[in-house]
Order: structure tokens, then sequence, then C-alpha cells
């Protein structure tokens, strides 16, 4: 198993991957609870003020199920950098815009509960308007290179919140769940799929 | 109001098509239809008592369960597969629908421990379940249930790295019981069985409880529980579509109001219904079994998806005395892709490499058997609030369990071990795990998931510290009963179905014992 190594040398003892990892008491995970929900809800805000530049074919827009045109384009933009290919060019991996992964996003949480659905647009707000900002990057998250959105990825991954944290995995849950629901996926894996053909 | 005869042939009706309010009058209502609510069902129904089960999720069969990940997380479990402790922390997986978490568990049959019993007796003041009084319960369960061995013949390459790892170390394992009967070892067990060959709740106990004369609501959740005088008379249910929009209220007025819907919904609905609860007892102590995994890449493929998921363990780490330093069990644990690119940690390209070897990998799961309190509580929108601090003791607990997992995973002969923290603690040697400094083993620095709630709505002769009698009845609310993994003093140390079953069947005399005495 292998993760994104460049963030965790090999070299680097246990020891000092322990130091290096936070160990919250009650009081500071408190404080961080309600400090990454303040910033969540900030993002929420945010988010409210400033909705315009996403570009969502107007076809595509008609058929939205849960989500608006801003999200929409996050979770585009998100799944690219999640699910991004080991090997570039490699015509054998398919993307996360060919399997449609903010489409199948769209589809699922619109089955979330109200009070699910409405924390998960303000993470996806907050990840779009304030991690940025608080990984010193002065662009919304859709309008950064891929390097720097996988820089925001990282550091929510490693956020000291860990509600920020639990939100960064839901947040992947939901693209690798549309991402490796495809079958052109599989061959990645060396998945045979299931034993039955015919899906519902 | 439809008053159906105790004699009368039972159904399954499915919420969803209900086109105007039901009121129904019946000798007991059961909520929840998983191990527990099924085997109370069925019995009530077996004594000739009319029932009603009402059951928040569907009413699924083999025939839809397609070995989809994101077609039958939201089919079958509660939240689509995202529940979780209230602060992110722990995902805790647990059945939505007819049979509940039968019908995606991996089919491990354990008794409950007779250490485990002891200890209900001697510390928590249970009478009557001692291992000689459960005995005849947990063989008839077992009969029911066809449990048998899994053979060294169906034991795939996953369960066999275990076996071998544990044989190299000298350490104490064994092969594993399950009801299943003509298993195909497709591997998708997690996932509803497609061929239908899981004998749990969905396929063997409701259909005797409706042929004994239950009627089975399914999309019908239970709102709360009807009180009037200190007595249970019956339970308030809204019935909704597929898309969970509500269609009609079930309104069941009921002699006995028996709560079968787990550690999580039953203790959620006792508390939304404000019953009488003096000494604050509902909702905690619940327990959950966080367990964590441990990833080994091997040279040769291991296929761990193939084949039946679960069918060697280890408990070389497990006692049952409280407060022992010896917590933990070890089962083999695999997913399918989703499920496996979800915990693996990192993302993107060095998430995509390292899923390449998906066939390589052998994974175990350190499971706790914890004493951590945790608490259930009904959220204003509907949902539980599941609180869960792990205490420093559970904590090193988790942290040696993930340790033994390695050391196993290497005896087998991996060639890498992955702790998949953030950041993931990768090592090539065993003897590296001598020096490893596990301070890192903490909820949010690594994924944990619990898929065994129990305990918040505990059995006991004192009302101060328990909920429900040995008996399974309220101390106070009378006519109102308990028969799931609420009840459970302690955690188990292991799987629950067992247990569950064979609590509800062994405490159900005493339902049937209340309401002939009410008539």
């Amino acid at each position: 198993m292998e993760s994104n190594d460049q963030r965790t040398p090999t070299s680097q003892g246990p020891e000092a991957q322990a130091a290096a990892t936070p160990k919250p008491g009650r009081r500071r995970l408190l404080v961080a609870g309600i400090a990454s929900g303040a910033l969540v809800a900030i993002g929420s805000v945010v988010a409210l003020v400033r909705t315009s530049g996403y570009d969502v074919p107007p076809q595509r827009a008609r058929a939205f199920e849960s989500l608006d045109a801003a999200q929409y384009v996050f979770v585009q933009h998100a799944a690219r950098r999640i699910a991004a290919p080991d090997r570039d060019g490699d015509g054998a991996i398919p993307s996360p815009d060919d399997t449609d992964v903010a489409g199948f996003v769209d589809a699922y949480v619109a089955k979330m509960h109200p009070t699910v659905r409405r924390d998960l647009f303000r993470l996806f707000a907050y990840v779009e308007h304030i991690a940025p900002l608080r990984s010193g990057l002065r662009h919304r998250f859709t309008s950064l290179g891929p390097a720097d959105q996988d820089r925001v990825l990282a550091a929510l991954e490693a956020a000291d919140e860990g509600l920020l944290r639990g939100g960064f995995e839901g947040l992947k849950a939901l693209v690798f769940m549309g991402y490796y629901r495809d079958p052109r996926t599989w061959s990645i894996l060396g998945y045979d799929g299931p034993t039955l053909k015919a899906p519902l | 109001m439809t008053r159906p005869a105790a004699t009368a042939l039972g159904s399954m009706t499915k919420g969803r098509d209900l086109v105007r309010d039901v009121t129904l009058d019946v000798d007991a209502v059961v909520v929840g239809t998983g191990a527990g609510g099924s085997i109370a069902a069925r019995e009530l129904a077996r004594a000739g008592l009319s029932v009603v089960a009402l059951e928040e999720g569907g009413h699924h069969t083999s025939l839809e369960f397609n070995q989809r990940e994101e077609q039958m997380l939201p089919m079958l479990f509660q939240e689509g597969g995202g529940r979780s402790t209230s602060d992110l922390a722990i995902r805790i997986l647990q059945g939505r629908g007819v049979g509940g978490s039968t019908v995606h568990n991996t089919n491990l049959c354990k008794r409950t421990p007779d250490q485990i019993l002891e200890l209900w007796s001697a510390r928590y003041g249970v009478t009557g379940a001692s291992p000689k009084e459960m005995l005849a319960s947990f063989e008839a369960i077992e009969r029911d249930l066809s449990v048998t061995e899994i053979p060294a013949s169906m034991r795939n390459a996953n369960n066999d790295a275990l076996r071998r790892g544990i044989e190299t170390l000298g350490w104490r394992g064994a092969p594993m019981k399950h009801n299943r009967v003509g298993c195909m070892q497709s591997g998708f067990c997690e996932l509803g069985c497609a061929y239908n060959a899981k004998e749990n709740a969905l396929k063997i106990v409701i259909p005797q409880a409706v042929g004994s004369g239950a009627q089975v609501y399914a999309d019908t959740r239970a709102l709360r529980i009807l009180v009037e005088g200190g007595r249970a008379v019956g339970v308030q249910a809204v019935a909704s579509d597929a898309d969970g929009r509500p269609v009609a209220m079930v309104n069941v007025r009921a002699r006995a109001v028996v709560l079968g819907a787990s550690a999580v919904g039953s203790a959620m609905l006792a508390l939304a219904s404000g019953l009488d609860d003096p000494h604050a007892q509902i909702g905690k102590g619940l327990r959950i079994h966080p367990g964590a995994v441990v990833a080994g890449r091997f040279d040769e493929p291991i296929l761990a998806h193939k084949g039946i998921p679960q069918s060697y363990e280890c408990t070389e780490h497990l006692s049952f005395e409280e407060g022992s330093d010896r917590r933990i069990w070890i089962i083999p644990a695999f997913a399918h892709p989703i499920g496996t690119a979800s915990s693996f940690p990192g993302f993107g390209a060095p998430h995509m490499r390292a899923m390449r070897d998906y066939t390589r990998y052998s994974v175990l799961t350190a499971m706790l058997h914890d004493e951590t309190s945790g608490e259930v509580s009904a959220g204003s929108d509907g949902r539980p609030v599941i609180r869960y601090d792990m205490t420093e003791a559970d904590r090193s607990q988790l942290a040696k369990g993930l340790v033994a997992c390695a050391r196993i995973l290497f005896a087998a002969g991996a060639k890498e071990v992955t702790i998949p923290a953030i950041p993931p603690v990768r090592l090539t040697r065993a003897r590296d795990l001598d020096s490893l400094d596990t301070r890192f083993v903490r909820p949010h620095s690594i994924p944990m998931t619990a898929v065994h709630p129990m305990g918040t709505m505990r059995m006991g002769d004192d009302p101060r510290t328990s909920v429900v009698s040995s008996q399974g009845a309220h101390h106070s609310v009378k006519g109102l009963f308990v028969a799931d993994g609420s009840l459970f003093p302690t955690s188990l140390g292991g799987p629950p179905q067992i247990s569950i079953y064979a609590f509800a069947l062994h405490l159900a005399p005493h339902v049937i014992d209340y309401v002939r005495r009410s008539l």
C-alpha cells in the first residue's frame, strides 16, 4: 500500500511520525471541533456571495438532482485530484470525468438525509473558499492548478481539526464510489467484478 | 381499527405501498426485524399472540442483491453506510431493512463467552443467564440457522494467511463457524447474498414469523412508544416511499412493545419517546467493538475479495476479564474496490499506484473488546447522535492489536506491511515493530470502523445501573421489553449475532407471559 509518499518519507522513523501526529486532549478536541465547525459555517456564508464563474452545460444543469453549478464544478475538480491517474497519458485509465463522478455524486447526495446533505455542502464551500486561504493560496479551489489543489487536499486530510479530517474522508469516499463503480476502472486493480451480469 | 385473529396467516406489507393510514390492535408490536426483533416476532407469533413487526428499511430479497457497492450501500445500510460517531472519527456500519444487519454481515457465529455471562452475573446483576441457563437457547438458534464450521477447503487465501501467520508465531487461532448453506463463495457477503445462502433473519426467521401469523411492515419507522399510565400501549410509526417521503401513519395499539431496533435504534426510540428514566441510563454504556486494519502486500496474488471473507480468527490477544490488557480479536477484513479505495490512505496518483496491488493484499482487522462507554442520544433531525470518546486504555489496546496484525502478516510472508494512518506507516521488516511508537493510533489519525453497537439499554436487576430487568422488561414502564444488543452490559469481544438471537429467544417467554397475564 502506498500513499501520497511525498508527504510520508519512508526514511522517517515511526517515532518521528508519532511525534508529528497531533495528540489532542479533550479540550483541544472540543476547541478544534468548534473551530472547524465555525470555519465550515464561514465557508457556507462565503459561498453565498461567490457563486459566479461556474460554467456547466445548460442540459446538465437542468438535470441536477441536488447540486448547483458551483458544487458540481467543485466536485469535478476535487475528483480530478482525488482520483488522479498514476500514469500520465495512459488511455486505459478512465478519468473522473469519463466516469462522471460529479454526476454520480449529484444523484447520490440527493438521497442523503437533509442534515447530512447540508453539512456536506458546507464542507464543499469550505474547501472551495476557505481551505485554500489556510494553505496560503489566494484563489478558490477550482481556480487553482493541480499542484495547489493537491496541497489544499493534503492539508485537509491531515488537518488538526478532526471534523475536517472526517469531512475529507467523506468527500474522498464519495469520489471513489463514483469512480470505482465504473467497470472501466476495474482493470487498474485486477478486479474481475461481480459474478452476476445484470445490475438492477 | 383492525384486530387480526391470532390464527390469521401473517403478512409482509411494504409501507411504501400504503395509500392511507393504518391502525392496528394486536397483542405485541416489535420494533426492528434484525436478529433480535425477528426472533421476538417469531416466538410471540408461535405462542399464538397477534404480532406486528415494524421495520424502518425496505424488504429486499436476494434477487435484488446485485453485488454493486454503490447500489447496495444505500439499500442495506443505515444512512447509506455513512453513519458515524458525532466527531466523524469512527464509521458505524449498521443494517437497515428486513433482516437488519444479518443481511450484510459475514455470518460469523460465536456464542456469548462463558466468562462474559459469568461477569454479567457477578458484576452487573444479571440473573437467569448463566452459561448453563443460556445453553438451550444457543443450541436452538444454531440449529435454526444451520451453524457449522467452515472447512479448510473453503478458506480463501486471505484467511489462510492469517492461519499461517499465527501458526508460525505459535499463537492461538481457530476456524470459525458460520450460518450459511449452499455458499457459492462469491465473496460478496457484505453486500447481501445474491445466492440466498445466508441462513439469517431475512431468509429463515422472518418467514417463520410470518408463517406463524406475524404481520411485518417494512418501510415503516417507529416514531415513538405510546405510554399510558406507566404502561406501554403501542407504537406510532410512519411509512415512507422509496425516497423517504411519508405516505401513511401506522398506529399500533398493543399490550406489549418489544424493542429490537439495535443498540442505536432502540435507545434512540426510547429517548425520543421520553420514557421514564430516573437514573438517566437509556443510551448510556454504548460499546461498538471499534476496529482498524493493517494491510500486508504479498508477492503472490491473494485475491482477498474472493471466497468467504472471514473464516478464521486469532484469539491470542483476547481475554474477557474486565480491565484486561488482552482485549483484541483479530480476523481478516477485506472489501471490494470502493471500500478498499476509501480506506487506503491518501489520494491521487500514489493512491492509484497502491490500488494496483489490490489483488496482492492480505488485510487483517484488530477489533477491540472495548471498555469505553459511549452514548446514543436522539438528534433533533431524527438521526442518532453517537458519542464515543475512546479511553487511553482502549486506544493502547487497539495499538497493540495493530502491531499484532502486522506481526501475523510478516509471519505469513508479507513483503510490506502498511498501517493506514495519516501519514501511513509502512514497514518492510517485522523487527521494526519492536520499536514502533504507536501513539499515532487514535481516532482521526487512523480510519476506524465499528459494526457491533451494543449496550445502551442494559439488563440487570438494579434500576440505578440498568434499563431493563434480567427478563428484558423495562424497570418502570410496564409492557416494554428489549430484545436486541442493547441488552448487553459489556462488550462481547466477538461477533454478536448469535448472542442477540439467543437472548431474544431466551427472553421471549417473559413477554409471552406478560401478554397472557394482561389479557
